[in-house]
């Protein structure tokens, strides 16, 4: 049935569409914080919603923290959210190796303590984390001892990231059978206040380039990282509702995954992007138009509170 | 034997690489995998350029590598045997980087350099201004409070050794001015050494900085039709038409030189493969036509032979 989208949800629509869905992922920056600072009214809405009985679940590109680090933070930042609600891509990555590659062996790893950690306590071996600086010529790097325990090239967000660290990653994937997997392809870190801080997905392109082949990614719009959600916790994609500020991922990861969409705008994505992607008429764009937005997901707590 | 034109791909020796040559008046090498292979020079490369010469013929080297200055290529070609090659003759990437940042773009301010001593010292050698990295303070900082050069104008990418997540993060900073120009040394992916190993190349860090800034770099090496400008701003009269490309790799040499209007040939002591170059000629692709030479040879020793011959016949005729 074909639905109008891109509709602003207002009024009774609000209490309709919370109503078709049991469960409801949230993106976390942009969406309920911006940097350090919680969007006015998010945690009454997450409150809310589990009062109403629906389920939450936080799903992050972010593979800097582990479950256990978010919910601190959210806890800190006053929302009340549990280690199992949240799905970053440390873990989803973790998960990934594990559970759909079924990876025997080590990862060279480009990442982050956090990656270190999920690796860990799903029992995968990794080459480690941390500076690794140039030395000697140009013969030694192309001769860069390799373990011959490594099976997989992961790269996450890693800002010791260096030309040696790209080499090896190389090194390793002129090996057909090495896997090669990102945690995510987003191109900067949402900052505020002037600075732009490169993120995961300039590794990872880096990488692919130099190895001439491309990663398989776990981060959204990839549909793994809603199934790593919805396996453990047994969802049907129709009853759940995504929440996001980005249409290249969040709404992107909604329509592959059969989910319903909410764009809210407080963080990356305009009305005006949206618009334009629904009158391109192309159908990679008409992918990523919303069936819904919100100025902010405070818009919510009246249908809620009522 | 008449000469078969054309993007042929067609394997030719013998008198067939003479009449080619005798239309050409300029031939331009790439070096890597044509004339030598990292400290090993291919045998008769030297000859060839000798010879060429006394034909009449202008030589020029063409190189995407910009790991030297071109001082320090003059030494390599003297240290390998070669014994008339000046610097006026060889264009790296480097050296074509900093003349278009200083007479096409005529930069009014710094650049930002992502590159190794090479690339820097061509810029010094243009008098093109840089960030100074090794300045005091240039160093310091994390992610989040490094200090920025208000007088940068333009970000040069290029083979770096020392590359990290600062270079990347500050050179992201700078693009946010739409102002600020972009440009990249070359686009190769890697780089090869002797027995078939690779490190990782220019284009695999310049795919890094596109994606942080969401910007196109402008790329000055092969394919890109610059160097060529560049060559002929230097050489008046420099005839495309009367011009062969010589090169070991489909993707930069043969492109570069089907793009200028050049005839190409491929030389198999290097990258691409003889399968490659017909996987493009077979290929239903549009664009594929380009990436496939004129010409192929098993190496460009095989230039001394085409003008033995012609001796020979020349000493029998009496």
């Amino acid at each position: 049935m074909a639905v109008s989208k891109c509709t602003l949800l207002t009024g009774p629509l609000i209490k309709q569409l919370l109503d078709s869905v049991d469960t409801v992922l949230f993106d976390c920056d942009g969406v309920i914080w911006r940097g350090n600072q919680a969007v006015p009214g998010a945690a009454d809405v997450i409150d809310l919603l589990k009062k109403n009985g629906k389920r939450v679940f936080f799903v992050t590109n972010n593979s800097s923290k582990t479950r256990k680090m978010y919910a601190e933070k959210m806890k800190t930042m006053g929302f009340d959210a549990k280690e199992d609600e949240v799905f970053g891509t440390a873990y989803c990555t973790a998960m990934y190796l594990k559970t759909v590659l079924k990876l025997e062996g080590k990862v060279y790893l480009i990442g982050n303590n956090a990656m270190k950690e999920e690796l860990e306590n799903v029992g995968i071996q990794h080459t480690g984390t941390g500076p690794d600086l140039i030395f000697g010529t140009p013969s030694d790097w192309a001769n860069v001892p390799l373990d011959p325990e490594v099976k997989a090239v992961v790269v996450g967000f890693d800002n010791d990231f260096s030309y040696m660290k790209l080499n090896r990653a190389m090194q390793y994937l002129s090996n057909p059978d090495c896997m090669f997997v990102g945690t995510n392809n987003d191109t900067r870190l949402p900052l505020e206040g002037g600075k732009v801080v490169p993120a995961t997905g300039c590794m990872v392109k880096a990488v692919e380039t130099a190895a001439q082949r491309p990663a398989q990614v776990v981060g959204k719009p990839s549909p793994f990282i809603f199934d790593c959600v919805a396996s453990r916790f047994k969802l049907d994609g129709a009853r759940c509702l995504m929440v996001g500020d980005r249409l290249d991922t969040d709404i992107l990861l909604g329509s592959n995954c059969g989910l319903k969409t909410l764009l809210t705008l407080t963080g990356v994505s305009t009305l005006a992007d949206a618009e334009a992607h629904q009158r391109s008429g192309s159908p990679q764009r008409l992918v990523m138009v919303p069936d819904y937005y919100v100025i902010s997901i405070a818009d919510l707590l009246p249908a809620l509170q009522g | 034997m008449a000469l078969v034109g054309g993007r042929g791909c067609s394997k030719i020796r013998g008198s067939q690489i003479r009449e080619l040559l005798d239309s050409k008046h300029n031939v331009l090498f790439d070096c890597d995998g044509v004339i030598w292979n990292g400290e090993t020079v291919v045998t008769g490369a030297p000859e060839v350029v000798t010879l060429l010469k006394q034909q009449g013929k202008k030589v020029f080297f063409v190189t995407n590598n910009c790991t030297r200055p071109r001082a320090n290529y003059v030494t390599k070609f003297a240290r390998l045997g070669f014994t008339d090659v000046g610097e006026e003759e060889i264009f790296s990437s480097a050296y074509c980087s900093a003349a278009y940042l200083r007479d096409v773009a005529k930069v009014q301010g710094k650049v930002y350099v992502i590159g190794c001593q090479g690339v820097v010292k061509e810029l010094m050698e243009a008098g093109v201004p840089i960030v100074d990295e090794e300045a005091e303070g240039a160093q310091t900082g994390t992610i989040y409070d490094y200090p920025l050069d208000p007088d940068v104008k333009a970000v040069l990418v290029g083979y770096d050794e020392k590359f990290n997540f600062i270079k990347l993060a500050k050179a992201c900073c700078y693009l946010q001015n739409p102002e600020c120009l972009f440009l990249a040394t070359d686009p190769d992916p890697w780089h090869p050494l002797r027995g078939g190993r690779i490190t990782p190349g220019s284009g695999s860090l310049t795919a890094a900085v596109e994606t942080a800034s969401s910007r196109v770099a402008t790329v000055i090496g092969k394919p890109s039709r610059f160097m060529f400008e560049c060559i002929a701003s230097q050489f008046e009269g420099l005839d495309p038409g009367r011009s062969l490309m010589v090169g070991d790799r489909l993707e930069t040499d043969i492109l570069f030189g089907a793009k200028c209007g050049m005839d190409t040939m491929l030389t198999l002591t290097g990258v691409s493969t003889m399968e490659e170059a017909r996987g493009y000629m077979d290929s239903h692709d549009p664009d594929s036509g380009d990436f496939v030479p004129d010409y192929v040879v098993e190496s460009i020793a095989d230039f001394i032979e085409a003008y033995e011959e012609k001796e020979e016949r020349e000493e029998e005729q009496g």
